[in-house]
């Protein structure tokens, strides 16, 4: 079916689908982390993501009102409070709804994460209204490039440019943290055994709220970068957002952080390929299978590694 | 003293630093308003709040608790037979009776706290018994109700009819659904099955032409021997209010479908409990428990576990058809992820497996946000807080499962 | 377990004593029902403004035949299920004889079964999918205009002003977005026309650019959006986004400030058409009204001034009938012309407006919408 598009329209949904994906890879972070250290879904990590956008509006509105009209200066600032501010949510949320039910049930979390993620939605829509908000536009223009034979354009635009600048940078700080200082060792130990981890004397509760406050912050820059691109945003784009970002962390392998990267990648591709040159329609749809069918096939995602089964 | 009030004060200065821009500073457009009374008072409650646990956790100390004693003494009469069966007596008598003194709107809330307690009965087979966390059971619910709705629009089926076939439908996509996920675990199994949920409802959504898309279908209410429940009859039907001679009233309808349902559910729950003890429900349990010891000791857990996706899927489906034939319409928005979850939150607030927990849960997790929908806008708030505490308050559920043990040598 | 039981017990009891609101005997209960709460929560608002106001007028005017109007408000958060229950509740608990809602097509269908069934006279501002009065409920009316007459507005526009060579249709997968968007298509197909693509996205989702390439892909002139706001404006700034030069119609579907909003500002919003009622804000008799709401700091966009002409119906077919049942309150409002803030009204048999006069409305540059000159 590709065959025979134009090669810039080709190009033009490839850089559609990596940008989503970059986006849904930044939000999956939160989910793999979380999975990988307590072996928990966290439901809430989508509302953590809508909170974020309301947050990024919100400090942009509060800066430039206080005269900081500096662009770069401006989105420094916006990026840095967001993501602090953000992150306080992740560690609340952690401390509530997943800390006291530590002792309890696999499915105990599940249902306060569902509860979170409720209280989360009314809380916004309480204090912000049900419409729909937005951002004006501070990053305009685009880059054009010419390729094909017919001179076809390509747009980039400035903040799609970003986007995966942006989620490059952050997820090889994210895997420095986590590879070379020793927070983020105590947070690998935790995660490989957490009572070995907590015999030797490493603060595993500080480790896994480490864990949440992460992820929350990934959460943040992918609700400032999102926010910027799309303009708007509604107290319910944490659902669909979540379960995508969750799916992807999914397909690449629930726990590993490359994994992540790599399913919101291949999810992103995957739905502007097939909505571009199929069918909009069904792009979930196409979606799930996929996923369905890499489970079939890998059933620990694709960088997963197999849970091996001790008698 | 100091440490008492230092640990709150430290949790409202938290809360006011981060419910100060959402709920202080509201947009407005692109700008914003300034409310500074929200995020104190916020940050007051939240102090009170942890004031509060402190003190009980003070004061619970100090308290001399026979928990154990207790324990076993209320066990033991819990479970007393004479209790049990008049409780079985009384509560199925209650519950016949109970639409006679219900409005509509009262019997519509009761039709579907009775749909939701056979969703959970269902789904706890599938999560409580056998450990197979489905996020996406309302996919089985929606191919009951649009089983119904399309067997009744294409062949015309009745009621009765599409009440076994939409229930066989649905074992069958149980069926569909275990064969790709027997090798899945724990949490791949909960995104597949979700991501199952979804593809049914985008289905339904998005093939016009069979499904009617989001216009949904409509549905013709049951009839009952013939006999139909609207005020006038089409050709050749006699409704039921001339045949008995009474007045017509809209109540009858539902009466009916609630009476229909109400006797289901005795069905289904007579069934579980029964299951439960046999062989089937045993292996369940036990596989739930250890997958690896149930295969070593040559239990074939293919057959285990799609017995239990085609189980929990039928009884969802059956509750589907009661579903479509109580609003007389259905259309993709009452199947969506969030069903599912609401199912599973009341078969965990139940107390996983726990067959008497699960329906008191799906009966006040239907009431409950009825009750506060005079409340509206706080309404979902207060659902989620009660999500929330439940599960911190009694992480096993209402009714922690008993195992009933099996003495020998008293008759 | 036990106790468990008990408060269970306790709890049923409750719902079973809950009886129906007394009401006062100088009162006309009236509901008011939308998505109150929810993503379209804007134009609940826009029903419950117009309303309420209605309602303050009459009452301080004196009330209808002496009697005051007294509102309930319905919160069905534009889901069927919860439509059904809240219909329930309304007719049930607060005892309403005549109802103002709902406004998502979708909620108004399963709710019209119940208000029909109990006698209720249900006109709803806002519902304009067919299905609302093809199947000829006696007792439901409404005072918006019809999808297929949008449509045909539409097409005419698009073929006849725009000259499109090539129209790509969109739509949200929901009653009113599809209904809106087969209207479109079948009124093209009408001037001869086909379109290059008929397709749906995804509602609550915000990342469109995949649809976008395709239009280019397809060199679409025209894309026409059957939809609401929060879809609509992130598709539109994702089109101007990527170079698109393609013009925007839609439908009543973004008739609001939000659409603006969701945009990214009035310079994204510029130059999208839609199709709405002629601005009610400008017809003669509401200027009044109209006013008076400004002043109080609300504008009232959209469907308010719908939702006030709505309850001027129902007091003016309670006045003259002096009765409060739905068949004689409708037999009358189908033989009599009522005069409202938006000009006199009539229905036919059918329910629908007499004259319902759709114009096509044009986004400017400063985040507001004027009326296309008709040529």
């Amino acid at each position: 079916m590709i065959v025979g598009m134009a090669p810039e329209i080709v190009v033009q949904q490839a850089i559609n689908g990596l940008v989503l994906g970059a986006t849904y890879g930044l939000i999956a972070v939160g989910y793999t982390m979380v999975y990988g250290i307590i072996g928990m879904i966290n439901f809430a990590h989508g509302e953590i993501y809508m909170v974020s956008a309301y947050l990024t509006a919100i400090f942009i509105a509060t800066f430039q009102f206080f005269g900081l009209a500096y662009l770069p200066a401006l989105l420094a600032a916006v990026l840095a409070a967001t993501v602090l501010i953000t992150a306080l949510y992740g560690w609340f949320v952690e401390r509530i709804a997943y800390r006291p039910l530590r002792q309890s049930t696999r499915l105990a979390p599940l249902i306060t994460a569902i509860g979170v993620s409720l209280i989360l939605q009314s809380y916004v829509r309480l204090s912000q209204g049900a419409r729909s908000q937005g951002i004006p536009s501070l990053l305009q223009g685009s880059f054009t490039l010419n390729i094909g034979p017919h001179g076809g354009m390509i747009h980039i635009t400035h903040v799609q440019f970003f986007i995966i600048v942006i989620a490059f940078l952050s997820m090889a700080l994210l895997t420095f943290l986590m590879l070379k200082t020793p927070m983020g060792r105590a947070c690998r130990a935790t995660e490989q055994d957490l009572v070995m981890a907590s015999l030797l004397g490493i603060p595993t509760d500080r480790a896994i709220s480490t864990v949440f406050v992460i992820g929350a912050a990934m959460a943040a820059v992918a609700g400032v970068l999102v926010s910027l691109n799309y303009g708007s945003f509604d107290f319910h784009i944490g659902f669909i957002t979540g379960i995508k970002a969750f799916t992807a962390a999914v397909l690449g392998g629930i726990g590993s952080l490359p994994g992540a990267m790599l399913g919101g990648l291949i999810l992103g591709l995957a739905e502007s390929f097939f909505s571009g040159f199929v069918n909009s329609d069904y792009k979930d749809v196409f979606a799930f299978s996929l996923l369905v069918l890499v489970l079939i096939f890998r059933p620990s995602g694709l960088l997963g590694q197999p849970q091996v089964a001790k008698v | 003293m100091r440490r008492l009030l230092l640990q709150p004060l430290l949790t409202a200065t938290l809360i006011l630093i981060a419910t100060t821009p959402i709920s202080g500073l509201v947009l407005q457009g692109y700008s914003f308003s300034f409310h500074w009374q929200s995020p104190l008072f916020l940050a007051a409650a939240a102090f009170v709040l942890h004031l509060g646990l402190i003190l009980g956790r003070i004061w619970s100390r100090n308290q001399f608790r026979p928990v154990a004693a207790l324990r076993l003494q209320k066990g033991a009469w819990a479970t007393g037979p004479e209790w049990r069966r008049a409780m079985s007596l009384l509560l199925p008598a209650i519950g016949l009776a109970l639409p006679f003194f219900l409005d509509k709107y009262g019997l519509t809330v009761a039709i579907l706290a009775l749909i939701y307690v056979l969703l959970a009965l269902g789904l706890n087979i599938v999560v409580g018994l056998a450990g197979l966390l489905d996020m996406g059971f309302v996919a089985f619910y929606a191919v009951g109700a649009y089983g119904y709705a399309l067997g009744h629009h294409y062949l015309g089926l009745g009621f009765w009819t599409a009440l076994p076939m939409a229930a066989l439908l649905a074992a069958g996509c149980g069926l569909l659904l275990g064969f790709p996920v027997l090798r899945m675990h724990g949490d791949y199994l909960a995104i597949v099955t979700l991501g199952f949920g979804e593809i049914i409802r985008l289905i339904l959504n998005n093939w016009m032409d069979f499904t009617g898309g989001p216009n949904g279908v409509q549905v013709d209410f049951p009839t009952f021997m013939g006999l139909e429940f609207s005020r006038r009859a089409k050709e050749g039907g006699v409704p039921i209010h001339e045949f008995l001679g009474i007045a017509y009233s809209s109540n009858i309808r539902n009466i009916f479908i609630y009476l229909v349902l109400f006797l289901v559910v005795l069905l289904v729950l007579a069934l579980v409990t029964r299951l439960k003890y046999m062989p089937l429900g045993r292996t369940w349990e036990a596989l739930r428990e250890d997958e690896i010891a149930c295969r070593s000791l040559g239990i074939n857990h293919v057959v285990v576990k799609l017995s239990a996706f085609a189980m929990g899927a039928m009884i969802g489906g059956v509750g589907g058809v009661f579903f479509a034939a109580s609003q007389g319409f259905v259309n993709p928005t009452s199947f969506t992820f969030f069903e599912s979850a609401l199912v599973l939150a009341i078969v965990v607030l139940g107390g996983l497996g726990s067959i008497p927990g699960v329906v008191i849960a799906a009966i006040v997790l239907t009431i409950l946000p009825e009750l506060l929908r005079d409340f509206s806008g706080y309404r979902i708030l207060v659902f989620g807080l009660a999500m929330v505490a439940m599960m911190i308050w009694r992480p096993q559920g209402l009714i922690r499962p008993q195992r009933r043990i099996f003495l020998t040598g008293r008759h | 377990m036990k106790k468990l039981m008990f408060h269970g017990m306790i709890l049923l009891a409750w719902m079973v004593s809950a009886s129906p609101l007394a009401v006062a005997g100088d009162a006309i209960p009236i509901g008011v029902a939308g998505p109150m709460t929810g993503a379209y929560a804007a134009f609940g608002e826009q029903l419950w403004r117009g309303a309420e106001q209605a309602a303050k007028d009459i009452n301080a005017a004196g009330g209808v035949n002496g009697k005051k109007i007294e509102l309930f408000k319905g919160d069905d958060a534009c889901e069927p299920k919860q439509a059904v229950a809240v219909a329930n509740q309304l007719v049930e608990r607060h005892g309403i004889k005549v109802v103002i809602g709902h406004f998502c097509s979708s909620s108004t269908i399963p709710a019209s079964e119940v208000y029909a069934d109990a006698g209720v006279m249900q006109i709803t501002p806002g519902s304009t999918n067919p299905m609302v009065t093809e199947r000829n409920i006696p007792t439901l009316f409404r005072t918006c205009g019809r999808d297929n007459q949008q449509g045909s507005v539409g097409a005419d526009f698009v073929v006849n002003k725009l000259k499109a060579k090539s129209v790509a249709i969109v739509h949200d997968k929901d009653t009113y977005g599809q209904g809106l968007a087969d209207a479109m298509r079948d009124a093209l197909h009408r001037l001869g026309r086909k379109e290059v693509l008929y397709e749906g996205l995804t509602r609550g989702e915000k990342d469109f650019n995949a649809l976008v390439t395709k239009f280019k892909s397809v060199n679409a002139d025209v894309v026409y959006f059957g939809g609401l706001h929060n879809e609509a404006g992130p598709l539109i700034h994702q089109m101007k986004d990527q170079g698109l030069k393609a013009t925007l119609v839609s439908g009543d579907g973004i008739v609001s400030q939000d659409f603006v909003i969701a945009a990214g500002g009035p310079a994204y919003a510029e130059g999208v058409h839609m199709t709405f009622g002629r601005d009610p804000r400008k017809i003669k008799e509401g200027e009044e009204v109209v006013a008076r709401m400004r002043k109080a700091g609300y504008e009232p966009e959209g469907y308010t001034l719908y939702s006030y002409a709505t309850m001027q119906a129902i007091a003016a077919a309670i006045t003259a009938t002096n009765s409060i049942d739905g068949s004689t309150l409708a037999r009358w409002l189908h033989a009599h012309d009522v005069p409202t803030v938006m000009g006199i009204k009539g229905w036919d048999a059918k329910g629908d407006l007499k004259v319902s006069d759709y114009v096509m409305y044009r986004w400017n540059g400063q985040g507001s919408y004027e009326e296309v000159p008709q040529p």
